[in-house]
């Protein structure tokens, strides 16, 4: 084809042909005109030119393409962990008391509680949630090493055996989540099954505590070994002072949940096994819930695919988020009255007195509030999150020291209730502006 | 005394020194034998840390790598300054993405951003930069200038997507550089960016090759993309833009071929600034025969530009008329061209062609591998002057291609051009060299002539070296012709190699 004599109606066939469309602009055209007909680029352009001055002016509404959701994560099998860690770990809770005193462990957990979320959240900030986060985590093979005998040995050294065993069980929850975020459940869960079974057997409970601790350890050392080819590469970072700043926050947010768990004294922890399942309708329905989150990403993205930038902002950009959203909650909800009562049933059986609807109704609550912080707090919301934990916990503080306890579980209810109030509305209102918190807050971090 | 040694600051996007390639192979062979420069390397990389494929001579070193789309945070602000420029969003929307926007308005943005690395991530993140941003676009999508056609109405998620790309555009060019004498870009994209920055604040000299054309084969990506209409045209209109504003920092332009010299003079630079530098390949001293084996070689990377679907369709076609026939390819699927590679395997699997065609990998030695061929084929849609192409002419074999980029202007006299896409004419091609083994020959010794007399390895080198140290103030030390570009092509009506109904055989024809 001689690309001199192409007038633009020899031109325009061949390109809409090409494209089924008419062309963006000249230089789409002439792309075509000179990669598929062989026109020379020269005269392409020119004959390009040509044809758009022809071209109709006619906009076209363009509809983005979703991604593709992300593969599912194991939910199930960590979930299965989960349970049955929390189950196992339940069961500890006898023979500690047995061997160390209702008070020691009392101290214990008071303290191992708020101190595993504060890490939990921080290392999932920091390293956990972060592309190629677990290999910068490999990279302190020093505080790997050492942090947990540090954390048991301050423990040890300020609180005795109390501090003793707060801080193992601290390194060995901690631990446990460094190894399910590894794809490393079936260990963690051994080690915890061991751990139950030796204790049965009347082992000294604190030296099976010690020993699932230096497991845990060990295993999260040798799951995060650097020359590991399963762990994804990372880029040279220069994000430290940032990401220290996040984790700092997210800690913090832990602490306060931890808090939340621990300030209600009519929650005991130590009166068997019963207190700590109490946490188990709450805990797999939030897993439940927290699946379904998964979605969530897909949602806010389908409510901002086919609205103009021409429209207002908030046209309809939130529902199909809210929708998600909706069912998370109500599968978070709906599973723990289902479990709670099963528990209430079963609670006899297990020879214990039952704590009462009160505090399996504020454990619903906390979940749902954990449920919804961390939703906030993964929307860039983390500052409103802070208040509201601290709000949370300083209400329940204040029902602890003003002893108002119409019933058990009454400061878990109005912690978990306040901080679940104080999310929601932020939550929907970032969502219902979800093209900026997109725009400028997930994708821009 | 001995003159100073003059340091060259080379940015490079996607290619030198992590990934293999025809771009990467002429830096290697540009830094090797110019080592009277001390060489910067600062590629503009994707994310994901890859190990160098290259090794640095003693002479040049890497100053850093420009990560895009990263998980690496930009510095803080300090306290005292917490706010970011919140018009920044808007300019580079307004100034990138407008057909006529103002490449000293995007100089000077940039400029801030490098003067102010730690507010470029508050701006972005502002609700003031979302408006301000939203309302530029939206004059954007409002222009009419007739050769720009209609813009689509973008969506709130495809804005979101070009938001994001401005900011990264806007952390790259807040990178920092290091003090140089001279800067050498790679393409006229996103490697770009730094460089201007930095000839923005030390004027200092800047030479831009351009191998394939930038915003051409950000087109052609967008063509087959499949992309929405707003996602094409955010892309192709920020490559343009990016080049646009490359074109206008360059002193001096220096594509690898006219064709490509054709095309930069049509997105409107200045012909006086564009010396055509050919690429060059060490010529071996005499070919050795053919094989006769009835083998097919091709060499490149199964993406899109080099169209391997059409390649498997004329090995499928030439398989009917000479079964004993046997195709190799060698060549990486790229990382994000694994739907494409796969593609291609299934295609191969429907066409049934069995070991006739076989995929050979990357090779480490493509003069080998084309001394195994008896006729090296081609099927891009886009090529600058490919070095591939110059290996086959080295080993006196003829190539049979689709007439793209510069490859017209090489293959004439020792090959076959037809249009791209012509599965057809490129199957009669390879039949017909593969069934005249004697008139193959006689074509790839034309061929290793033309490649001793017209695109030398040395040619190239002293080309560069003449402009790089003219540039640095020395006196010329080279006689080495630089190839003006014409406007308009100089000869070869008769041999346009996208006439369907002249041009059988450029090479045959001359």
């Amino acid at each position: 084809m001689n690309g001199a004599e192409l007038d633009p109606a020899a031109a325009a066939p061949i390109v809409e042909a090409r494209l089924g469309r008419t062309p963006q602009d000249m230089l789409e055209a002439a792309v075509v005109l000179e990669a598929w007909a062989g026109v020379r680029p020269e005269r392409a352009l020119g004959a390009a030119e040509r044809l758009m001055a022809e071209a109709p002016d006619e906009r076209t509404v363009s509809v983005s393409r979703l991604p593709r959701p992300a593969a599912p994560p194991h939910a199930l099998r960590d979930g299965l962990a989960f349970l049955v860690t929390v189950i196992a770990i339940a069961c500890w809770a006898s023979p500690l008391t047995d061997s160390l005193g209702v008070s020691d462990v009392r101290r214990a957990l008071t303290i191992a509680l708020p101190l595993t979320l504060a890490l939990q959240w921080g290392l999932r900030s920091r390293f956990l949630d972060q592309p190629g986060g677990l290999v910068e985590l490999a990279r302190h093979r020093g505080a790997l090493l050492l942090g947990p005998g540090a954390t048991v040995l301050v423990g040890s050294l300020a609180l005795g055996r109390a501090g003793t065993l707060a801080g193992l069980l601290t390194v060995t929850w901690v631990g446990g989540t460094v190894l399910l975020r590894r794809d490393w459940p079936v260990p963690y869960v051994l080690i915890i099954l061991m751990a139950t079974g030796a204790m049965a057997t009347g082992l000294a409970a604190l030296e099976v505590v010690r020993a699932a601790g230096v497991l845990t350890t060990l295993a999260v050392v040798f799951a995060l070994r650097p020359r590991d080819q399963t762990l994804r590469p990372l880029s040279p970072s220069a994000s430290r002072a940032h990401l220290a700043g996040r984790a700092l926050r997210s800690g913090l947010i832990g602490v306060g949940l931890g808090l939340m768990l621990v300030l209600d004294r009519s929650v005991s922890w130590t009166s068997g096994a019963v207190p700590a399942l109490a946490l188990l309708p709450s805990a797999v329905a939030g897993l439940w819930g927290a699946a379904h989150l998964r979605h969530l990403e897909i949602a806010i993205l389908r409510g901002l695919s086919g609205v103009s930038v021409d429209g207002p902002e908030t046209d309809g950009q939130a529902r199909p988020a809210l929708r998600v959203i909706a069912v998370a909650v109500l599968r978070l909800l709906g599973l723990t009255a289902a479990l709670s009562a099963a528990l209430v049933l079963l609670t006899p059986w297990l020879g214990s007195s039952a704590r009462g609807s009160g505090v399996l109704a504020g454990f619903g609550l906390l979940a749902l509030a954990s449920l919804l912080l961390g939703l906030l707090d993964s929307l860039g919301g983390s500052r409103w999150v802070l208040v509201a934990v601290a709000a949370a916990a300083g209400t329940e503080a204040y029902i602890a020291a003003a002893r108002i306890e119409p019933f058990a579980g009454v400061g878990l209810l109005a912690g978990g209730a306040l901080a679940a109030a104080l999310v929601l509305p932020a939550i929907v209102l970032l969502l219902s502006r979800s093209a900026r918190t997109v725009a400028t807050t997930l994708w821009i971090r | 005394m001995t003159a100073p040694r003059h340091r060259i600051l080379l940015t490079t996007e996607g290619t030198y020194p992590y990934v293999m390639g025809g771009v990467s192979s002429w830096c290697d062979l540009l830094i090797g034998r110019l080592a009277e420069f001390d060489w910067q390397i600062l590629p503009v990389v994707a994310p994901g840390g890859r190990p160098r494929l290259f090794e640095l001579p003693p002479h040049a070193r890497e100053v850093g790598r420009i990560e895009v789309w990263s998980e690496v945070l930009p510095p803080r602000p300090g306290w005292r300054r917490r706010g970011g420029d919140d018009a920044l969003p808007a300019t580079l929307t307004r100034h990138l993405l407008g057909w006529e926007g103002s490449t000293e308005a995007i100089v000077e943005a940039w400029r801030h951003c490098r003067e102010h690395p730690a507010l470029v991530r508050p701006a972005f993140r502002s609700k003031a930069g979302w408006h301000g941003f939203l309302a530029a676009l939206r004059e954007v999508l409002d222009e009419r200038v007739p050769e720009a056609g209609t813009p689509p109405s973008l969506d709130l998620l495809e804005a979101a997507t070009l938001y994001q790309t401005l900011y990264w555009v806007a952390r790259t060019a807040s990178a920092p550089t290091p003090e140089t004498d001279l800067l050498h870009v790679t393409a006229a994209g996103w490697s770009a960016i730094p460089a201007v920055v930095h000839r923005a604040l030390h004027d200092t000299p800047l030479v831009l090759t351009e191998h394939g054309v930038y915003v051409r084969e950000a087109y052609l990506a967008a063509v087959r993309s499949g992309d929405s209409p707003g996602t094409r045209f955010a892309a192709t209109r920020l490559a343009r833009g990016l080049a646009r504003v490359a074109y206008a920092a360059a002193d001096v332009i220096a594509p690898v071929t006219e064709a490509n010299a054709h095309w930069e003079v049509g997105l409107g630079i200045d012909p006086a600034k564009i010396l055509v530098v050919p690429n060059g390949l060490r010529v071996p001293s005499a070919p050795t025969a053919p094989p006769r084996t009835r083998t097919v070689v091709s060499v490149g990377r199964l993406d899109p530009l080099k169209d391997a679907l059409t390649m498997l369709r004329v090995a499928g076609e030439t398989l009917r008329l000479a079964p004993d026939a046997q195709f190799l390819h060698y060549g990486p699927v790229p990382q994000g061209q694994e739907v494409y590679g796969r593609s291609c395997l299934q295609l191969h699997e429907q066409l049934r062609l069995g070991d006739r065609f076989r995929f050979m990998g990357p090779t480490d030695d493509p003069h080998g591998a084309m001394r195994d061929a008896d006729v090296m084929l081609m099927t891009s849609i886009s090529e600058g002057l490919p070095m591939a192409i110059l290996e086959a002419m080295g080993q006196g074999r003829p190539v049979v291609s689709t007439g793209v980029g510069g490859v017209p202007d090489v293959v004439r006299g020792c090959g076959v051009v037809r249009p791209p896409g012509d599965d057809h004419g490129l199957a009669m091609a390879v039949v017909m060299l593969l069934r005249n083994p004697d008139l193959a020959w006689r074509l790839g010794r034309r061929g290793h002539r033309r490649l001793q007399r017209l695109f030398d390895e040395s040619s190239c080198i002293e080309g560069y070296r003449g402009l790089l140290h003219t540039l640095a103030g020395d006196s010329p030390i080279t006689d080495a012709p630089l190839v003006p570009v014409e406007p308009v092509a100089a000869d070869g009506d008769a041999a346009l190699p996208g006439d369907r109904d002249a041009a059988v055989a450029v090479g045959l024809t001359a």
